[in-house]
């Protein structure tokens, strides 16, 4: 399961861990999940069998008949008072439901709206309470006094700083990374030509000696699942879909030709690199 | 002296890392965020611990140490392999001090060699390899406030069940107590995310305090009397601090931040890449692929390319590093004098950062938290440095507030975590925990290799939590070993539950799984009972 390393020999068997995740449990079942104040995720199963004890009641043609929606009820405080529906297809097995009022609570069910407008129900989440996203209208009575000063008080705990939390690090360094990279990708050799180590070997029985010599390397990046090829041989992406490869680099002319098409064979992109050396011996 | 400061400031720092251990393999790319935090962050805030109190420099500050840090810190297989991390770094230090000899380079090379020099001197002689030993001495202290953190680091607000709430929180104080010898008083819930109501988890386990994003203490209701300034008691009276986002901006914003000053290290150019490809093979991963190895010669210098950055000068740097620490102290006096006057009342400004960003992503930053202890001991009088206990014990009556649901992720609430990258996840995860609670209610007290399978689900459902697989996805770094990982544990969840309904275990089997995820030694199944539950919840 890695992108790098050798598996030790005395491995006991490898297990199968690339198979796919379960399509379902097998039971007829939803959930509701917060993301902030004005969506939720909701996720859910129904079984052939709950199809099937749906048709026997409502008759064969229910789901052909039926719109398939998912119907929002605001609970707040206990009760079910308001509902909107949202037309789904019962296929797509999970949703983003937006809803106008934060700070409020919901529970969602799945299932279909019949032309008579009878409301069939299939399954039923969890109810969620969502955050207010706002300064609360409730003030302790205590602290009257001091409610003219809240909005100072707010600017200088920084409100306007909210949700620039740690993500905005992480997005800056991000950010920079890609310029480099973009930057760098564009120039041939960047690195060992300054900084190259003293490792190549003296001739024997020579008093004034000099060797030179130069690698190439290549750098890269696109998605993580896409194919790539170097001169037309496959290339093994890093798991962040970065690569990189060395090259003895012989006087002449070197073709790379850089291929990457998309996981689903949609796209594609080609970068040609082409670099020439030429080396002289004391000016021959 | 006493009473004479206008305010307080607490210092706290969120060290974790997700639980990343590979037997299976010799060599594993991922061990090395473990190794590299160790190298530049957890280990050189031990040294400046050491040295302010061989110095006779009182300080404060709190620290979590996640219970999968706590876990791979603790674990003989990694520690074997942190000694070879940094004695080949050492190595190739002690070689590059000679090679660059008479070159630009020459002072940051000496820089690293004394740096490996220091980390070896640290791990072996002072703490014998427990560097967990360390955090713990300065506990002791009274200087170091350690706490806690869900079991993985869960996101607890997208948990359906409680038990799984609970179980987060009941082996994290468990863990706590095994390593730090009582228990934890604090809790960073991961990612700040707080869900209403779950702080008597938290009260269950004695933990008096947890910390929260701004907005998760402003838009509480009643409406907080001294805003972030003060801790609210939520109604179960555990305490939540709020992040003070001024002092936070400065470090953090990529435009004014002191970590982007030219004169620091460059982070992206590292001598995996720069090095003679066959002198630097012996430092790179077994598959022989240049990457970074965490030895970076060169500065920022400014809006050029990679390869036209300048050499980094230490000493530069460092000096740089204290200017920036006492302007952060003037701003903290300007600020802590400003709220006294308008609060009337000493405020407590919480500045709240992750751990790795001293050190591992702002080089410098380790030694900008050392000038600050230093300044803020010996160089004024208006503020204080506290933990939050000390706090509490010197202020405990406060306001009772409900906090709001919040996170410290991007636009504040659970998105991060949740969206088109990785909103699959859930519906497995749930099952595993509804599954795990239905063994644990099932099987009151087995024994033999039953208990060792159902301890072993239950590691792999906590390791299934770890709210980093999601955020992974979400960043898109490392996006195919976090989905491996959840993955792998779904499996071998699925894989034992069917065994141990089926009333047909496998040793093997288990054995294989135990052998690769050994977080949690003492495990107790029982921890995801609706019992154990309930009764946490009634405490």
């Amino acid at each position: 399961m890695t992108s790098s390393g050798q598996i030790k020999k005395n491995n006991t068997a490898p297990e199968a861990e690339h198979k796919a995740l379960p399509e379902g449990y097998g039971t007829t079942e939803a959930a509701l999940l917060p993301r902030d104040p004005n969506w939720m995720f909701i996720y859910w199963e129904i079984t052939d069998n709950s199809k099937n004890n749906a048709r026997k009641e409502h008759g064969a043609d229910v789901f052909e008949k039926g719109r398939q929606v998912i119907r929002v009820y605001d609970v707040t405080g206990g009760e079910a008072a308001k509902y909107f529906d949202i037309p789904v297809m019962l296929e797509a097995k999970s949703w983003y439901v937006n809803v106008q009022e934060s700070g409020r609570s919901y529970c969602c069910e799945v299932g279909l709206v019949m032309p008579d407008g009878k409301f069939i129900g299939l399954v039923k989440t969890n109810t969620v309470n969502l955050p207010g996203g706002r300064v609360s209208d409730v003030t302790d009575e205590r602290w009257m006094a001091v409610t003219s000063d809240f909005d100072k008080l707010m600017q200088l705990s920084g409100v306007e700083y909210i949700g620039k939390g740690s993500g905005e690090v992480a997005k800056s360094l991000a950010q920079r990374w890609e310029m480099l990279r973009a930057v760098f990708s564009r120039a041939s050799s960047w690195g060992v030509s300054s900084m190259s180590s003293q490792n190549l070997q003296k001739p024997a029985q020579k008093k004034f000696w000099l060797v030179a010599d130069c690698e190439l390397i290549l750098y890269g990046a696109t998605e993580p699942d896409a194919f790539v090829t170097v001169s037309g041989r496959k290339v093994t992406l890093n798991p962040d879909g970065t690569f990189s490869m060395r090259f003895a680099l012989p006087d002449g002319v070197v073709d790379l030709p850089v291929k990457a098409m998309s996981k689903d064979e949609t796209d594609s992109r080609e970068i040609d690199i082409k670099v020439t050396r030429a080396t002289t011996h004391d000016g021959k | 002296m006493a009473n004479k400061e206008k305010g307080y400031l607490a210092l706290v720092l969120h060290a974790h890392l997700p639980f990343i251990r590979h037997p299976e393999y010799e060599d594993f790319l991922e061990e090395d965020w473990f190794f590299e935090a160790m190298c530049e962050t957890y280990i050189p805030l031990l040294d400046v611990y050491e040295r302010l109190t061989a110095e006779g420099t009182d300080f404060r500050v709190t620290m979590s140490v996640t219970p999968p840090l706590c876990n791979m810190m603790a674990d003989p297989l990694l520690q074997e392999r942190f000694r070879r991390y940094y004695s080949l770094r050492l190595e190739l230090a002690e070689k590059e001090v000679v090679r660059t000899r008479n070159t630009g380079y020459y002072e940051v090379a000496k820089m690293y060699e004394r740096k490996f020099r220091r980390i070896r001197e640290l791990y072996e002689d002072y703490y014998h390899g427990r560097v967990l030993d360390g955090f713990k001495k300065f506990q002791d202290m009274g200087k170091l406030e350690i706490i806690t953190c869900g079991a993985t680091h869960g996101f607890l607000p997208l948990e359906l069940r409680k038990e799984a709430v609970h179980a987060q929180i009941k082996l994290a104080a468990d863990d706590y107590r095994k390593h730090f010898g009582r228990g934890p008083r604090g809790i960073w819930l991961a990612e700040c995310a707080y869900n209403p109501g779950d702080d008597v988890f938290l009260k269950a386990q004695g933990i008096r305090f947890f910390f929260l994003e701004t907005h998760g203490i402003i838009y509480g209701s009643p409406r907080p009397r001294y805003g972030v300034y003060a801790p609210v008691y939520c109604p179960s009276g555990v305490a939540a601090f709020g992040r003070d986002m001024e002092s936070a901006q400065q470090v953090w914003s990529a435009e004014t931040g002191y970590p982007g000053d030219n004169r620091y290290r460059e982070f992206y150019r590292d001598l995996g890449y720069d090095l003679e490809y066959d002198y630097v093979k012996p430092y790179l991963h077994q598959d022989g692929v240049r990457r970074n190895i965490g030895m970076k010669y060169c500065k920022i210098t400014g809006k050029v390319q990679l390869d036209q950055k300048a050499p980094y000068n230490p000493a530069e740097a460092r000096e740089l590093a204290a200017s920036h620490a006492g302007n952060f102290m003037f701003n903290r006096e300007r600020q802590i004098e400003h709220l006294n006057g308008f609060l009337g009342k000493k405020p407590v400004v919480v500045s709240m950062y992750d751990a790795e960003l001293y050190g591992h992503w702002w080089y410098e930053g380790v030694d900008f938290l050392e000038f600050l202890f230093k300044k803020v001991h010996h160089d004024q009088k208006t503020i204080k440095m506290v933990t939050p206990s000390e706090y509490l014990t010197v202020h405990p009556d406060n306001q009772i507030v409900q906090p709001s649901m919040s996170t410290w992720g991007d636009k504040g609430y659970n998105e991060v975590w949740l969206n088109g990258t990785n909103d699959w996840m859930y519906r497995h995860l749930h099952k595993q925990v509804e599954r795990m609670v239905e063994m644990a209610n099932k099987f009151p007290s087995a024994d033999g290799i039953l208990r060792r399978a159902l301890n072993q689900c239950a590691r792999e459902v906590v390791l299934g939590m770890s709210s980093d697989w999601a955020f992974l996805m979400t960043v898109g770094t490392a996006k195919n070993y976090s989905t491996k990982r959840f993955i792998a544990h779904t499996h071998r969840f699925n894989g034992l539950y069917e065994q141990i309904m089926g009333n047909r275990l496998e040793e093997n089997y288990l054995k294989d799984i135990e052998w690769r995820d050994n977080i949690f030694p003492e495990m107790n199944y029982r921890v995801f009972s609706t019992e154990e539950m309930q009764k946490a919840a009634r405490s």
